[in-house]
């Protein structure tokens, strides 16, 4: 826990003072190794998960195979929950509840080379830079800081490992620099194989109630739907939008995913109806928020790990709008 | 629960257990259920005694709670802030993890601008869970489980389309802090 504290700590110093001692180049390359790391290696490790006034500590399991990764997420403290993305289903199991939500996995095919990738649009929303760090988990470590430009995203200090790029330690901070959100690996293994098991649930579900959307959702496609935000972020657009079904709202709903190429914004547009929320609500679990408003009889909900101001912003600007298909094939 | 236990799940925190002992820790975390909810006492208690986020309650308040759990009630602070806050999801990953003892300590983590409370009937665990449970909302009012529900399976599609790092911050945050995924029934099929 002292740990917590003094990385908390050199969050709001690096964010706010860090000096620039490395070409916005070198930073950009080392964003580069990273993402490529976290998909393409094995690695076992344990990590603090802390928001707030809370810590968990949680175990990470992510096995590359030869069809694709998996990955595993337990929490360890009390309530034994896990989360297991196989192939083609992220499964979440929930024995306090005796629950295993079953969803489908989307993150394949066309919507990851519709994101983005860094360059000289990135640079105009986010500043980054790359130093020397201490020691971590006796590895060497270089420090990247994503420092945004405007107060309506995050800013990110990551602590990656010098040999393999692998992130030992990430700092959430709000737009003044003040840390929101910090994981603190402990342990980190990257062996050549792991065992198919190891992605296994070690929850026994057998009596379990397996709930499922009810059809898998279309496969992304980069089109507008009929609605639109009027208020998006400076270098954020739209990056895919699908209907699909979400566990717990009785209607298929729109889902626009935006991107400004490293924070991520859903906005969820559903038919309003008398059990549905409250106009404008504003909710927050870690360093994610969310904001929900009534649009023309429909909810409105926009999700996304970047301030609250810009998801009630975004949600807020929300429009129907008239925009003509776009032939079959034909990406926006 | 064994002083070797105890000191391997406090040097397991800090970062400074051996591997092959975190391990060790690690399998037995996952397979024994009584000693996971014991560690989550522990995190809990840890995070009391080092309160990391400002001032504490004070004693007389601490006591005063004790006191309706031994009776049966339990007074559940009621937010107020002085000007609009978003909602922090509750958490029943603690409420059901944890033993009356520790909403005491629980409950000194509440700010004293957190204190008006109101008078909850009911058994006195129950009660304690519901009022650990309650703790994190900062705002005036609970989100109803229709809404809270309804955000839970928004965050876990949201999550989907996040990268690497924002996906596991999710997901943590889900395992975590339980944005209301099990509070309500699902309306959609099931499989066995």
């Amino acid at each position: 826990m002292r740990l917590v504290r003094a990385a908390l700590a050199l969050g709001v110093m690096g964010l706010l003072s860090q000096p620039a001692r490395a070409s916005d180049d070198d930073a950009r390359a080392w964003l580069e190794r990273m993402s490529e790391a976290l998909a393409t290696r094995n690695y076992v490790g344990l990590f603090t998960h802390t928001t707030g006034r809370q810590s968990e500590t949680m175990r990470i399991v992510h096995r590359v195979g030869r069809n694709g990764s998996t990955e595993r997420l337990v929490s360890l403290d009390g309530s034994g929950r896990e989360i297991v993305r196989t192939l083609s289903e992220v499964h979440v199991y929930l024995p306090d509840r005796g629950v295993v939500l079953v969803e489908p996995r989307t993150d394949q095919g066309s919507l990851s080379k519709a994101l983005p990738a860094p360059g000289p649009q990135f640079d105009a929303l986010y500043e980054m830079r790359i130093s020397d760090g201490n020691k971590l988990l006796g590895r060497k470590v270089r420090v990247l800081d994503i420092r945004p430009r405007d107060a309506q995203r995050y800013g990110y200090r990551l602590w990656l490992d010098e040999e393999t790029a692998m992130p030992l330690r990430t700092v959430v901070a709000d737009g003044r620099g003040r840390p929101i959100e910090l994981i603190n690996f402990t342990q980190l293994d990257m062996p050549r194989k792991i065992d198919s098991k190891e992605i296994e649930a070690a929850v026994d579900a057998a009596g379990f109630r397996w709930v499922r959307s009810a059809r898998p959702p279309p496969e992304p496609r980069p089109m507008m739907a009929g609605w639109r935000p009027t208020r998006l972020p400076p270098g954020f657009r739209l990056v895919a939008s699908r209907t699909q079904v979400i566990p717990g709202v009785a209607l298929p709903v729109q889902h626009l995913i935006f991107s400004d190429g490293f924070a991520s914004i859903s906005v969820f547009i559903e038919p309003g109806s008398p059990s549905g929320p409250a106009p404008s609500q504003a909710s927050s679990v870690g360093s994610a928020h969310a904001f929900s408003t009534l649009v023309g009889g429909h909810v409105v909900t926009a999700v996304g790990e970047v301030p609250l101001e810009t998801v009630r912003d975004v949600a807020t600007s929300v429009v129907p709008v008239q925009i003509p298909q776009p032939p079959p094939g034909v990406s926006r | 629960m064994t002083d070797r236990i105890r000191e391997q799940m406090s040097a397991l925190l800090d970062g400074e257990l051996p591997g092959d002992e975190m391990g060790l820790l690690v399998r037995r975390l996952e397979r024994d259920e009584q000693l996971r909810r014991a560690f989550g006492n522990y995190v809990l208690a840890g995070e009391a005694l080092r309160s990391p986020s400002g001032p504490l309650a004070s004693a007389r308040f601490a006591a005063k709670v004790s006191a309706a759990i031994d009776a049966g009630t339990v007074e559940v602070p009621q937010v107020r802030p002085a000007r609009p806050a978003p909602v922090r999801w509750a958490r029943p990953a603690i409420a059901t993890a944890v033993a009356a003892s520790a909403a005491v300590v629980a409950v000194l983590l509440v700010k004293p601008a957190m204190q008006e409370t109101a008078v909850v009937a009911g058994g006195a665990v129950q009660q304690a869970q519901r009022a650990l449970a309650s703790l994190p909302i900062i705002t005036e009012s609970s989100p109803t489980p229709a809404h809270s529900q309804r955000l839970a399976g928004y965050l876990m599609a949201h999550s989907q389309f996040a990268g690497a790092i924002g996906r596991r911050n999710v997901w943590s945050s889900v395992l975590a802090s339980d944005p209301g995924i099990t509070r309500a029934s699902y309306e959609f099929a099931e499989t066995p």
